[in-house]
This record gives C-alpha cells, structure tokens and sequence, in this order.
C-alpha cells in the first residue's frame, strides 16, 4: 500500500474545459449571431464587440476552472480503498471500497490516444445515480490504469488469504490467473453490414419518400387550375426530394457513427468478466461481471431477420450510465452462430427454441384494441379527403396481419430454472431468464381475456436502476398459471393456501 | 385455476375511496357549474345543462360508488413464508407474485386521510419494481411489514 497520491494527466484540464464549452456552445453561438455580427455603429469599441469580448471572458474562465478543477483532482489507496478528493469551491471526497468496485471501465477519446492516456470509470454494484458512474478519472497513463487494477486485485487476494473459505480460495486464484479469451469479433463485413443497417427505418422512410415523389403525379392536378397545379406538382416535387435527401443525409450520419463506434468490435472472456472493447475515434472497454448479468435477449429485427441476422443484447443489474443497464454483446450475429457464441459466455443458459405456441382463442385480442383508434382516423380521413381518404382502409388488414403475425411470433418454454420469453414489436425478441433474476412476476387478465380463458404474462428484470419487462401476450390462462406456479418457491406452500 | 389469495384490505379503505371520489366529483361540479353560469349568461343552448348534469351524475356513480367497489372486490393479498401474492385491478386484474428473496425492503407510508382512518399503505420493493398494498390497518400494516423484513431476511436464495 502506498501512500502517494496521485494526479491526473494534465490534458485533464483541456478535456473540462472542452467538455464545458460544448455545453455551452448553443447560448454562446446565439450570443454570438445575436449581437457580434451587427454593426452597433456607436462608435464605442467595447460596445459594438461586447458579446466577443465577453466569449473572450467566458473561455479564459473556463480555462482557469479547467486547470483547477484538474490540480485540486488526487486519487490515491489507503486501506484498501480507493479515495478520491476533487473540487473547486467545495473539496469533496470519496472513498470506494475494492470490494465494491464492480468494474473499471476504459475509453480512449481521441485526446487520449496520441499520448496513451485513458480514461477510467469506476463502477460499483449500485451507483447511485443513472447519469454518472461512481467516480471517474478523466485523463490517467495506462500504467497508472494498471496500477489501480493491480492494487485492487492484491487487495481482494490479500482479504481472501485472511479468512480461509475452504476450497474456493484455490478456485478463484485460478481463474484470477486466467488469460483473455477472445469469444467473438465482428467481422470488417458484419460491420458494414450493422452500420448499414443500423438506419434500417431511415432507408425504408427513404424509400417512402421515392415511392411520395411518385404518388404526386398520379394526383389528377388536371382538376385544378393550371396555374396552381403545376405550382402544386413543383412544390411536391421539391418537397419530396428535399425530404429524401434529409433521410439519405441522416441515414449516412448514422452508418458513419455506427462505423465507427462499432469498429473493432470484440467480446472476450476474463475470468469472471465478459470484456467488451470497440471504437475508432474513441476505443472503449467495457467490463460487465457475469454474475451482474440479469437477462440474456436475442434481438431479430425484420430487415436482418430477412438476412438471418440477430443481436444480442444483455442486462445488466447496477452500474452507472445507460450503458450499464442494457448492453450490446453481439451487434450483429449470423442467426447460426448465436448459440455457440453464447454457450461460451453462459454455459449454464438453455439455448433452445421456445416451442410452446399461444392457442388461436387469443388471436384477435393483437388487433382488435388498435380499431379503437383506428376507426376515428379512418373515419376522418374518408371524411376529409373523400376519394383518396378511402385508401385508408388499408390499415385494417395492415393492423390484423400485423397482430397474426405477433400472435404467430410468440412463444414460452420453461426448462428447469430458466423461462424462455419470444415475443414480437416489430423485433422479435427472445429472452432467456433465470428464475433467480426474475424480480417479480405479474399476470393480467382483462374481461374479454378471461372470458376466453387467456392471459398476458409478464416478468420484471432489473436493468441498471430501471427495469426490463419480458412479455407474452394473450396466452392460455392455465399456462400462465403454470409458469407463475414453477416461479413460486415452495410447493408446499400451496397446501396451505386455502 | 390458481386460488385467489386469501387476505383483503380494511373495510375502511373502501371508504377513503369513496372520500377521494367525492373530492373528485365535487371539483367536477365545481367545473360543471362553472360552464353552466357561462352558458346562462351568453345564452347557450340547452343541451350544455343537460350535458353537466349528466357528466356530473356519472361520474360521481363512477367514481363514488362502482370503480372503489369493483376495486376494492378486487383488492387480495397474501403473504407466505417465501412470497408475497397481489391481486387488484379495475378494468384489468393483475396477479403478482414478489418472492421474498427479491424483496429489498418495505415501507409503509400515511397520507392525511388515511391517518384519520388509522390506515396504512404498504410498499414493498424488489430491485427493479415496487408493489403497493393501499389501505390497511396502521397495526396490521406495521405487523405485516415487519413480518416481511423478518421473511425476506431469512429466505433464501435458491436455484
């Protein structure tokens, strides 16, 4: 144990002040396209360029702040803790026990990379707080990153050498010394392929927008006034194109930063660890511990359904930031490989396919609340827009062979501890839960469900502070009795009910 | 078909909804009358009265007599050894089931009107959801509470 406390790298502050500017950069862009592009003419210099003189101000405050806030940061370990002491008016600080450290997680941001730095968040069990994980170091060497580790990983053996738990002490020593075990990567072409799919609704708006171009010269503008229509078709034309090139243009923004946040895309194995790495510009390193893992799901949207493409997504209990709540395992997966890549990862996790189908009593009830809403629109746009307003109509088989086919989508299994949960939005989704996990378990039944003997069943995880809910709609009542009856702990318990 | 679960909630709960309907209904009227005294005096149709009355006189059926009996019907609990069973629902019947190895704490919590009831609403807390029971005894409710924390210490966790 040392006592020396230690700094940050002095990009630190470079990265504050950074940080606050793009905070700040809205009020000062109005302020600055507010008053400074206007010629006051008064003759008084500090007048007609005050607004660049106080931008001058502000950004030699924030620099100061930023150089501060960066010399009153020290970290250093004292008994078995990491402590923290930071602030600019106030000196706050805080301790962390090693014990509770769940995870220390790495980006490399593109100030950090030319000159090795990381940056490190510490992630304890329950962070307190969604935005901010427990503490965070925003500019330290890689080997003062490895130091910590290090210095957190003597302690827990130091701990575990003191009060002797019989045969486990020799197990987790051995998985500590453990290497790395690369478990899936995602390929230059999976790549491609995420990025360009990643705006799969912007392509489809796009294509809309092409079929909208289209439409407006079957419009029968004859009707109207030359004059006026050919106004109209020009208008709608431009209209059209302007709004097709907005979707290519935000479709392209999304490949681009999906590019590249996803490069180098890779999951391993450390220990007791999944180990996420990815970025170009940023390069991030996540580590989640498998025992916070609370769901396992395997997300198919329609368009890579189509190519037998999967995601796998995870929960994870605790943690700061959204990122700790759901996270992405695999971004894209040949729908063949998902269960060998996860069988690695969760051994213990039962990969079949839910066989259990709803019965057909349940059908109608995925469509026929959406008429309630359905009946007015339809309605109105008959009414408004009469010859055309009747293509509307089309929704109704829309909606019901959208419902046949979430009907059709869904299905359950139980095996030993684990419920399997296949349910469709527009993704279907399969997710694999631990009984353990399972937080709480609810049925629904309304009048009409109960008078045809279904019911929805839902199962609550915890995911970060929030939660996931796992869904099968309309299902057979006595089905839905039946898993809330195998999550129930004591069969014997029941005896006593009545 | 599962048993429903067998305790139900105060008597006097009922009541305090009753309460909480009447407040409703009353700040209804309030409206209502407004929107008549506008009427008179801009000359409005006749169908605006009739509207108020009858908006008024459904929703206090409503909300005074049917939904707080239909709920209160509704409102089951039970607490075994190892989970907590819930059942209520207006238009739609939930049946919970909160094992007690999930359950991170309770709390129970009294507003104004239900102190004058004696009453009590219980919330017990998983990690990711919390469940509330709405009207009980005070005692009841602080007997079941720690009779929960006491359970939920000594669960264990299996699988």
């Amino acid at each position: 144990m040392s006592d020396n406390r230690f700094k940050l790298h002095w990009i630190t502050a470079i990265i504050e002040v950074l940080k606050t500017l793009k905070e700040m950069i809205l009020p000062l862009l109005v302020l600055i396209f507010a008053n400074g592009l206007k010629d006051l003419g008064t003759g008084k210099w500090y007048i007609d360029y005050a607004s660049f003189i106080i931008f001058g101000v502000l950004l030699i405050v924030f620099f100061v702040t930023g150089i501060i806030k960066w010399k009153r940061f020290e970290y250093w370990f004292e008994e078995d803790e990491l402590r923290i002491e930071y602030g600019l008016f106030v000196k706050k600080k805080r301790y962390i026990p090693f014990d509770r450290i769940q995870s220390l997680d790495y980006t490399e941001g593109i100030l950090h990379r030319p000159l090795k730095l990381v940056k490190v968040k510490v992630e304890t069990a329950g962070s307190s707080s969604v935005k901010k994980s427990e503490a965070e170091l925003t500019a330290i060497t890689k080997d003062a990153a490895k130091r910590i580790e290090m210095e957190i990983a003597e302690a827990k053996n130091r701990r575990k050498a003191i009060p002797v738990e019989e045969g486990e002490l020799a197990e987790e020593l051995h998985i500590e010394e453990m290497q790395e075990k690369s478990v899936f990567t995602l390929s230059a072409k999976d790549l491609l392929i995420l990025a360009t799919t990643s705006g799969g609704i912007g392509v489809i708006l796009s294509g809309a927008a092409i079929f909208l171009s289209q439409f407006s010269e079957m419009i029968p503008f004859e009707w109207m006034y030359e004059e006026v229509s050919g106004f109209i078709k020009y208008g709608f034309m431009i209209v059209a194109i302007v709004v097709f090139l907005g979707f290519v243009a935000v479709w392209g923004l999304s490949v681009a930063m999906t590019f590249f946040s996803y490069y180098s895309f890779s999951v391993a194995l450390d220990g007791q660890d999944i180990v996420i790495t990815r970025g170009l510009l940023e390069k991030k390193r996540m580590t989640v511990p498998l025992n916070r893992v609370q769901s396992v799901r395997i997300v198919e949207n329609p368009l890579r359904q189509l190519f037998g493409y999967a995601a796998v997504v995870i929960d994870s209990a605790g943690g700061g930031g959204a990122e700790g709540a759901k996270i992405n395992l695999f971004p894209l997966v040949k729908k063949s490989n998902v269960n060998s890549s996860l069988k690695e990862i969760f051994p213990d996790l039962i990969l079949i396919e839910p066989t259990n189908k709803l019965p057909a009593r349940g059908k109608h009830f995925y469509y026929r609340i959406d008429f309630l809403w359905m009946a007015p629109v339809i309605g109105a746009l008959i009414y408004f827009f009469f010859p055309y307003g009747l293509l509307s109509l089309l929704i109704i088989p829309a909606i019901i062979l959208f419902g046949l086919w979430q009907h059709h989508s869904a299905a359950y299994e139980i095996a030993r501890n684990q419920l399997t949960m296949r349910f469709r939005g527009v993704s279907l989704q399969t997710a694999f839960l631990m009984k353990k996990r399972i937080q709480s378990m609810e049925m629904k039944q309304n009048y009409f469900h109960k008078r045809k003997n279904v019911a929805t069943l839902a199962a609550s995880i915890k995911s970060g502070i929030g939660i996931f809910r796992a869904h099968v709609f309309h299902m057979e009542e006595s089905e839905a009795d039946r898993i809330l009856s195998w999550y129930e702990r004591s069969g014997e318990d029941k005896g006593q009910q009545e | 078909m599962r048993a429903q679960p067998v305790n139900r909630i105060s008597e006097k709960g009922l009541r305090v909804w009753r309460l909480y309907g009447m407040i409703q209904t009353a700040l209804l009227l309030l409206v209502a009358i407004g929107a008549g005294v506008l009427a008179y005096f801009f000359e409005g149709p006749w169908w605006i009265y009739a509207i108020a009355t009858v908006a008024v006189l459904l929703f206090a059926y409503l909300f005074i007599y049917l939904f707080p009996k239909v709920r209160w019907m509704r409102w089951r609990y039970e607490v075994r050894e190892s989970e907590i069973e819930l059942q209520h629902g207006l238009f739609i019947v939930k049946r919970t089931l909160i094992p007690m190895v999930r359950v991170q704490h309770v709390d129970t919590a009294q507003g104004p009107i239900l102190r004058k009831y004696n009453l009590a609403e219980i919330t017990i807390s998983t990690a990711a959801t919390n469940h509330t029971i709405p009207a009980l005894v005070t005692e009841e409710a602080d007997e079941l509470r720690g009779r929960i924390s006491v359970l939920a210490r000594v669960a264990v966790d299996d699988v």
